[in-house]
């Protein structure tokens, strides 16, 4: 066994009372560690330790000296409870001692003469979990080998061996909990005080932890672990199977799921709120068993695009950060601009009409253009309307056709004419589509009317079917 | 191959990556002293230069496994992997072996550029394993030399991919490819720069223009209202030019020409250079070569009358001049470009407005505007000049252009 930081001593002493004594001279056996299990909070920084021990005792009392120098323990959460014998065994009191900061001793008052196996948690900061994952699509592009990793980081200051691990999926619940515990609104939970955050915080994920025992079984020796997932509350748990040494400073990195032959669509689109001002490309995949996924939810991660070249090789294609995918949900993965596809927005023309003119120093409006009504000489344009006509030139130099979906924003009173079966996206979002076969060039034509100034009535987009000319 | 352990620091004399293999199991590697370790040399390596932000390297090894949990180290000292991104990929058992090879786990030591792999076997035997990862500081470039002939009608295009190697590891014969053009399989060495010919486009046409602008390239003497007057090669990267295989990557172009007579290419002189644009398939690239000098223009604003409709709302009617001179002893077509609203910015000030523009018939231009690359708010007209006659006269051609600029308030 490695040194541990942590140390659990059963002082052997004539005299012992209630205080803590002060004495130079102490005779001690350390009961080592048995079993330990790590759950693992990742939005929180927060690990919930679980170790047991045998620790023999005599009739009456029994100090127990815990320690935990050079580690990130929380030592307010330090706790000692009695796994076998627990009707004969008590914790009359717990000191902790003001010279010694990492350290404290619990008078255990004992009704046996024998073993009994105890149980110690807490929390510690410093272990984290990250989930990462790796596609790698097919030549043809129709289908992808997805696979999930969680690597687990060891910076606490203590060397876990032979740990069963668990990892917390989610984020949001710790705070649910908080609120649940706290019996304030969710949205007042912002509003307590750090150190009852922190209290409460602790308490919800004990009670949390409480109720969920993975199995823990030792895997075959050539076959990778597997990482049995399981639903609790709004929590997703990973468990690995059997158990895992992850030493301080080092990180471990294990498959947790992989979908094979996974199949998967591809759209460019346009959306500059989304992707910026280009055309992208994209691989649209969901995580559900028909898709050969959906047996876990995607924890938050960075997934890296690999394709088959074709010549017995990889081509990369991009990494980007994922947000946590529910089973059933659909992933996007964003490639960026395909240098095949040529992507241009052309003004063709711009003119202004419907000009109104505000006659000066009266509510009086009056059109221009209206050959009844000559215009008056003090007057001041006070609304019009601007028309701008567009091509949407897609030019597919690659193999394949393609489907495009673009999205243009458009703020105040716009009219979107065109005879490209638009829908709106939002009230201030139109959306279209088209196929571009491999090899070919689509001009998509469309106007838009802005009404300004006193023209402007609403602050939407309509839309109109009309023919336009290029 | 199989030799005596090696402890880290000493492999990594004979190369920045090391690949190891221990042959004992360790359940703690960090406190292992004595190992015995093999050391799988590269059996193929393949750079992907088809991302243009990142370069890719694969590299194949046979590494021999013994039945049962195996370690594989990997270390990359002093050079810039992305972790990250590496991926450890069982290719194939070697020969007839039924041998199922997997990753069990990924170690990360702490303060190290290295991992370890936990591979099982279900049996003693060697593998075909692919280790792919993004490496830093090797990059590539395009650049290009074209050769035009003396007549300057076509041009002889070369492509060159450029690969600079400081990523502080060498490569022995390793495949490249850039995501088109030709696969090269080359060694490369430690900061080595290797050039290769990508492709050579013959017979690609040449478009020579001649371009007035006043927004883009302003006057050559603003005293005089003389235009400033660029001369481009234009390329055009289409099939039907001898070009049009793939999209040209942005890369510096060389331009020589060819001198004349039998030994046009011994006295090839150099013409100049610019930077040649991204350009896809069936776009143009311009290669800017120099001013004309012996093309003069001279630009003058001859009307410029306001039209009250009534309150703040104006039509302006506009009429430009040029008065051109060509001195050069071949004709050559100038492309008179103008921006309207930049126009109207120089009559009015800039009102934030588009401009609502109409030709007027006063235009001269033969033909009228190009209606292809005539836009919203830029006009393209072409004008064709003669060459200078035999006493070395140029003819002035005066054209003018006649513009009304609608709804300006």
């Amino acid at each position: 066994m490695k040194r541990s930081n942590l140390l659990l001593a059963v002082i052997i002493t004539l005299l012992w009372t209630s205080v803590v004594p002060a004495r130079n001279v102490d005779l001690s056996t350390v009961p080592p560690r048995n079993t330990v299990q790590l759950t693992i909070y990742n939005s929180e920084d927060l690990t919930l330790v679980r170790e047991t021990r045998v620790v023999t005792f005599k009739q009456g009392a029994n100090p127990l000296q815990f320690s935990w120098a050079n580690t990130l323990i929380d030592p307010t959460s330090v706790e000692l409870s009695f796994l076998t014998q627990p009707d004969k065994l008590d914790v009359l009191d717990t000191t902790f001692p003001h010279d010694k900061p990492h350290m404290l001793y619990w008078n255990v008052q004992s009704e046996l003469d024998g073993e009994a196996t105890i149980q110690i948690t807490y929390f510690t900061s410093g272990i984290t979990w990250s989930a990462d994952y790796l596609c790698v699509a097919d030549r043809e592009e129709t289908e992808m080998d997805l696979e999930g990793f969680v690597r687990v980081y060891n910076n606490s200051g203590e060397e876990y061996e032979d740990a069963q691990v668990r990892l917390v999926v989610g984020s949001i619940n710790l705070v649910e909990k908080i609120a649940q515990l706290a019996q304030i609104p969710l949205k007042e939970v912002g509003n307590l005080q750090k150190k009852a955050r922190k209290r409460l915080k602790l308490h919800a994920a004990r009670r949390a932890m409480d109720r969920s025992e993975a199995d823990s079984k030792a895997p075959a020796e050539s076959a990778p672990k597997q990482i049995i997932k399981e639903g609790l509350s709004e929590y997703f748990i990973y468990t690995i199977e059997g158990t895992e040494s992850i030493s301080n400073g080092w990180s471990k990195r294990i498959r947790s799921f992989e979908g094979q032959a996974v199949p998967f669509q591809i759209e460019y689109r346009y959306r500059p709120q989304e992707y910026g001002d280009q055309l992208v490309r994209m691989y649209l995949l969901k995580n559900d068993v028909e898709s050969k996924l959906g047996t876990t939810p995607l924890p938050d991660g960075v997934v890296k695009v690999f394709r088959d070249n074709g010549r017995d090789g990889l081509s990369y294609l991009t990494q980007q950060k994922i947000k946590y995918v529910p089973i059933g949900d659909k992933i996007e993965l964003n490639l960026g601009v395909d240098p095949e596809v040529i992507f241009e927005l052309i003004k063709r023309r711009a003119f202004r009409d419907n000009i109104w003119m505000r006659i000066g120093g009266t509510n009086k409006y009056q059109k221009v253009g209206d050959p009844r009504i000559v215009v008056e000489q003090k007057s001041e344009v006070a609304g019009w309307d601007d028309h701008s006509v567009y091509i949407q030139r897609i030019r597919n130099y690659s193999a394949k056709p393609i489907q495009v979906q673009v999205r243009r924003h458009y703020r105040g009173h716009v009219l979107f004419r065109s005879e490209l079966n638009p829908k709106l996206h939002d009230y201030q979002t139109v959306e279209f589509q088209t196929p571009v076969p491999s090899g070919e060039r689509t001009d998509l034509l469309f106007e838009i009317v802005v009404h300004q100034g006193y023209n402007a009535k609403q602050n939407n987009v309509t839309l109109e079917n009309a023919e336009l000319a290029p | 191959m199989r030799t005596v352990a090696l402890p880290r620091p000493i492999v990594l004399f004979t190369s920045c990556f090391a690949f190891a293999l221990p042959f004992l199991v360790f359940q703690d590697t960090a406190s292992a002293r004595v190992k015995l370790i093999t050391l799988p040399v590269r059996e193929r390596v393949e750079i992907q230069l088809d991302n243009p932000h990142a370069t890719l390297v694969e590299e194949e090894r046979i590494v021999p496994l013994v039945k049962g949990e195996n370690q594989v180290d990997f270390s990359w000292a002093n050079t810039q992997i992305d972790p990250s991104t590496i991926v450890f990929r069982v290719i194939s058992p070697l020969g007839d072996q039924q041998l199922d090879v997997k990753v069990l786990s990924v170690s990360y030591p702490p303060g190290e550029a290295a991992l370890i792999w936990s591979v099982g076997a279900s049996s003693s035997g060697s593998a075909r394993v692919r280790i792919s990862y993004l490496l830093g500081n090797l990059s590539k470039a395009f650049n290009y030399r074209a050769i035009a002939a003396n007549d300057e009608r076509t041009l002889v295009l070369s492509q060159y991919m450029r690969l600079q190697n400081l990523a502080n590891e060498e490569f022995g014969s390793t495949g490249l490819w850039a995501g088109f053009g030709p696969r090269f399989l080359k060694p490369i060495g430690l900061n080595e720069t290797k050039e290769m010919l990508m492709e050579k486009f013959r017979q690609v046409p040449i478009s020579k223009t001649y371009t007035c602008n006043p927004q883009e390239y302003d006057y050559l003497d603003r005293a005089q209202n003389k235009l400033r007057v660029p001369m481009h090669y234009v390329l055009k990267n289409s099939k039907a030019n001898n070009l049009g295989v793939a999209a040209l990557p942005f890369g510096k172009v060389r331009i020589f020409i060819e001198g004349s007579g039998p030994q046009a290419g011994a006295s090839t002189a150099f013409l100049g250079e610019d930077w040649g644009q991204f350009t896809p398939i069936d776009d143009e690239m311009k290669l800017f070569l120099g001013v004309a000098q012996d093309i003069v223009v001279k630009r003058t604003i001859d009307k410029n009358q306001t039209k009250r409709i009534g309150g703040n709302l104006y039509n302006h009617e506009i009429v430009l001049k040029y008065e051109i001179e060509n001195f050069k002893d071949q004709p050559v077509t100038l492309d008179v470009v103008e921006n309207i609203r930049h126009i109207r910015n120089e009559i009015r000030g800039d009102s934030g407005r588009d401009v609502q523009w109409e030709l007027g018939r006063e235009t001269t231009f033969p033909g009228g505007s190009d209606k292809e690359k005539t836009t919203f708010e830029r006009a393209v007209f072409h004008a064709p000049l003669p060459a200078r006659d035999e006493n070395g006269n140029a003819k002035k051609v005066v054209h003018r252009l006649h513009l009304t600029l609608k709804n300006e308030w």
